[in-house]
């Protein structure tokens, strides 16, 4: 899970992407296609489901991304923003043809080799499904090589849930999706209640053989992962994505320390095993 | 719908709420169930109506709702397979504190309370046995409740 | 405390050695320099273009910076420190290298605290992006303490050991010559003892120093260190010179009175992640900052954006941050560290047990000087202290909790924490 950002480079080196498409998801959610102005770049350009990049708007500043799009895509990048601060306010506000800079990928992945042959579940909460996204790609593009596959997905109300122009697309490619909101009017034909619940009563043809993915808010994790074990699936096969603030990405400036690691570094994604003991520790 | 009774045991067997009983509890269990087999859009029971069935999910779910004057009818939870419905009636009067229906065609086991309590107050060791299966299924509820009630997808702006 | 001579930790060969002039333990023999003759040292790093960064006088404290000549140096001048307390005193003697590090440290050369590290430029409609390739500046550090070449040691595998190097800090350090300086005398509030990180220079240094009254011993350290002193009229040190420096290094680590155990402190600190004690702390923590820009081996920065007036031309500007600061780290946009317990936490816990998981070593190097510049002086190797304590008694830690904010029971007080806090 080491880095994958180009050797040799100096880290701090930003490439310039030309934003080439903007797919307005939810209410302040968008996802931009970058698309690399140096084709030597673009035609080195890789990266593994779950990590991240560092997006740059000149005079505001980087933030942080996951990356959403598809690893075997390899002529744009996906990325899924909210505007939640001053450099995604920006970033969000950008038309197509603008140029931003971008440095990565970086960070840790998700388990997408570990799972073949295996059930997986993803577990995803509100924009947590972004940094997912490239796993449900792999998944589908390489359908024979894993056993059941289920995506819970959660939400505060059926207007903010994500991608959802994709579902049927990936249920007929064999991804059973069950979707559930925290409030809903008459009109949802979908559930109503939290991740929990519904992974508390998924069926579960083997939870020794049963690989977990969870990515978004820390509590619904959390819980995620005790309802998890309570089911049997084994604490080495859970999986989880953290988020803190990144202002490197490289593990030089100490920002996003949680414990003995760096979650640039060793992050974003865990296994649960690593963050067991210090999941809960108050203001760690 | 009628069922044989083995068939009744076995599919009562097979749900994660009795998941662990002994075949003596099941047996007090199956003899105070029916199999009911209903389509999309069945109410079950309603809100602040009596009712002395408990319903088991078996295939399907159920949406709970509660009427807010002005708001109309809120869902509250949509329970699926495994699921427990209706416990009010296993713990006080048999007031329902909300309507419940179904949202595809469900499979559910109906136990009667009445009964069940009967059962339960001749054999305190099935008592026992059941209200603590109950106190498990409203504490998970609790929990739930409480991870919706936390609103974690509450939208922050933050700095970067 | 009791006073103990026998400080556990560094043994100097030099000490068992006897009188051989030619070989000190398994050392490389010592040259002598004239106390007149450092100025044909300096003036040689000179012609060669290095910087010569050195100790000087300045405002009211021994710091470091560029250095013409010897008169820069801080000539009869010495130290008084103490928990939350710093000095500046004349000495009876001319030493040039007499005093215990101050405010300073290397680092603000290697890691400067404010470094342009990426442009950009409008172009058109679009951005060049580039990074910044000035040539570094070539130092030549005079005056470095053995702490300190641990602290340099630490820093290497933060900014070079991992998978992406800094090109900054590499740039400098490639480019740096240590001359190291044997303490003579060490600061109550210095542990390096404890640390093993000194009082005696063991390695990483081109050349090595130990001061007496008429000059220096030399140690040669390099090959870049005896090309060096080369050309410079070094002559084999004789045994009263040996013997003196022998007494000006014993004399120092006999000075070093404060110790830290650090037996099983990664686990014994990350254990103690809820104890009731950094409340305790908290109390006295101003959130400052000072200790970690004092200390030689804290790396924390922040990155910000600096235009021109037009907008058209833009400087990613690093400076030096610390874990202090309410808003360094963030969850979703809320400060994650809110309180200043959890802040002093991470800090201590970072130092003295995380770094270790990060990087193999501990992140103290036992100077001192975050004891020293904390405006109400606390010194971590009480804390440690108490905490170790508290991990051995849990009533006492129940006894705490319940008290929050008063002190512990007075047989179990951490010592010495009278000393420096007016």
């Amino acid at each position: 899970m080491a880095a994958t950002c180009e050797p040799n480079q100096n880290p701090w080196l930003s490439h310039s992407v030309r934003i080439a498409g903007i797919t307005r998801e939810i209410p302040g959610v968008l996802t931009l296609d970058l698309e690399f102005e140096d084709s030597a770049r673009a035609a080195t350009w890789a990266f593994r489901p779950g990590q991240f990049t560092m997006l740059y708007v000149p005079g505001v500043g980087e933030s942080a991304i996951s990356i959403s799009g598809d690893a075997a895509d390899t002529g744009r990048i996906r990325q899924t923003i909210r505007d939640a601060g001053n450099v995604t306010h920006s970033l969000t506000g950008l038309p197509i043809g603008a140029t931003i800079g971008l440095r990565g990928p970086f960070g840790s992945s998700w388990p997408v080799d570990e799972c073949r042959g295996r059930d997986v579940i993803l577990v995803a909460g509100g924009i947590g499904l972004a940094p997912l996204r490239p796993v449900i790609y792999h998944m589908l593009h390489h359908r024979q090589q894993y056993q059941e596959l289920t995506l819970i997905v959660g939400a505060r109300d059926p207007a903010l849930l994500l991608y959802p122009g994709e579902f049927e697309h990936w249920r007929t490619q064999g991804l059973n999706i069950i979707p559930t909101v925290d409030h809903a009017d008459e009109s949802w034909r979908g559930g109503v209640g939290v991740v929990t619940t519904v992974l508390e009563r998924l069926w579960l043809r083997s939870p020794a053989e049963t690989m977990l993915m969870t990515c978004g808010p820390e509590v619904m994790m959390w819980y995620t992962m005790q309802t998890a074990l309570g089911r049997g699936i084994p604490a080495g096969s859970l999986f989880l994505s953290m988020e803190r603030n990144m202002n490197c990405a490289i593990a030089l400036c100490g920002h996003c320390q949680f414990g003995p690691y760096f979650l640039c570094r060793e992050g974003p994604v865990f296994r649960f095993e690593q963050l067991r003991s210090i999941l809960r520790i108050d203001d760690l | 719908m009628t069922l044989d009774a083995p068939n009744l045991l076995k599919m009562l067997a097979s749900t994660r709420f009795a998941e662990g009983l002994t075949h003596q509890d099941l047996q007090s269990l199956g003899r105070a169930a029916r199999l009911l087999e209903v389509p999309a859009g069945h109410v079950l029971f309603r809100e602040g109506q009596r009712e002395d069935a408990v319903f088991v999910v078996f295939s399907g779910h159920v949406r709970l709702s509660m009427k807010v004057p002005g708001r109309g009818d809120i869902t509250i939870l949509t329970a699926g397979p495994g699921d427990l419905v209706g416990w009010s009636g296993l713990i006080s009067d048999g007031i329902m504190t909300a309507t419940a229906t179904t949202t595809d065609f469900c499979r559910l086991l109906a136990l009667s309370s009445t009964q069940l309590k009967q059962s339960c107050d001749a054999d305190p060791q099935l008592g026992y046995v059941l209200m603590k299966r109950l106190a498990q299924v409203i504490s998970r509820r609790l929990v739930a409740t409480r991870i919706q009630l936390l609103d974690v997808f509450a939208e922050r702006r933050n700095h970067s | 405390m009791t006073e103990s001579a026998a400080v556990p930790g560094i043994v100097a060969p030099a000490m068992n050695s006897g009188d051989s002039s030619d070989f000190i333990g398994n050392r490389r023999p010592e040259s002598f320099l004239l106390r007149d003759d450092l100025q044909l040292l300096m003036r040689r790093l000179q012609e060669d273009g290095y910087t010569i960064v050195g100790p000087k006088v300045d405002q009211d404290a021994i710091v470091y910076g560029e250095l013409t000549g010897v008169s820069d140096l801080p000539q009869g001048w010495t130290d008084q420190q103490q928990p939350g307390k710093y000095r500046l005193v004349p000495r009876d003697d001319q030493r040039m290298f007499g005093y215990v590090p101050g405010p300073h440290s290397w680092k603000q050369f290697l890691f400067p605290p404010s470094a342009i590290v990426a442009t950009a430029q409008r172009v058109g409609s679009s951005w060049q992006m580039s990074t910044q390739d000035e040539p570094a500046p070539r130092y030549a550090f005079l005056g470095v303490r053995s702490c300190e070449l641990s602290a340099i040691a630490i820093q290497d595998k933060v900014f070079l050991g991992g998978a992406f190097v800094d090109p900054h800090y590499e740039q400098r350090r490639d480019a740096v010559l240590l001359i190291a300086v044997n303490c003579t005398q060490a600061a109550p509030v210095c542990f390096c003892t404890s640390m093993k990180t000194g009082p005696r220079c063991q390695s990483g240094f081109d050349l090595a120093l130990t001061e007496i009254d008429t000059g220096f011993l030399v140690e040669i350290g390099s090959e870049r260190g005896r090309l060096l002193v080369e050309a410079l009229p070094l002559r084999p040190a004789v045994s009263e010179e040996i013997r003196a420096g022998e007494r000006g290094r014993a004399d120092a680590e006999r000075q070093v009175t404060k110790q830290m155990n650090t037996e099983g402190l990664h686990d014994l600190l990350l254990e103690q992640l809820k104890s009731p004690h950094w409340e305790t702390v908290a109390e006295r923590c101003l959130s400052c900052t000072n200790c970690t820009m004092v200390c030689p081996t804290c790396f924390c920065s922040s990155v910000t954006e600096v235009s021109d007036l037009s907008g058209d031309r833009v400087q990613r500007e690093r400076q030096w941050d610390s874990c202090f600061n309410v808003d360094f780290s963030r969850v979703n946009g809320i400060p994650s560290r809110d309180s200043i317990s959890s802040r002093y936490r991470q800090w201590l816990t970072h130092k003295l047990a995380t770094w270790q998981d990060q990087f193999g070593t501990s992140g103290c190097v036992g100077c001192g000087r975050c004891i020293t510049w904390c405006p109400p002086g606390i010194d971590l190797t009480e804390e440690v202290r108490t905490l170790r304590q508290l991990a051995e008694s849990p009533q006492l830690t129940a006894a705490i909790g319940e008290t929050a904010s008063s002190s512990l029971p007075p047989n179990t007080a951490p010592q010495n924490t009278t000393e420096g806090r007016g």
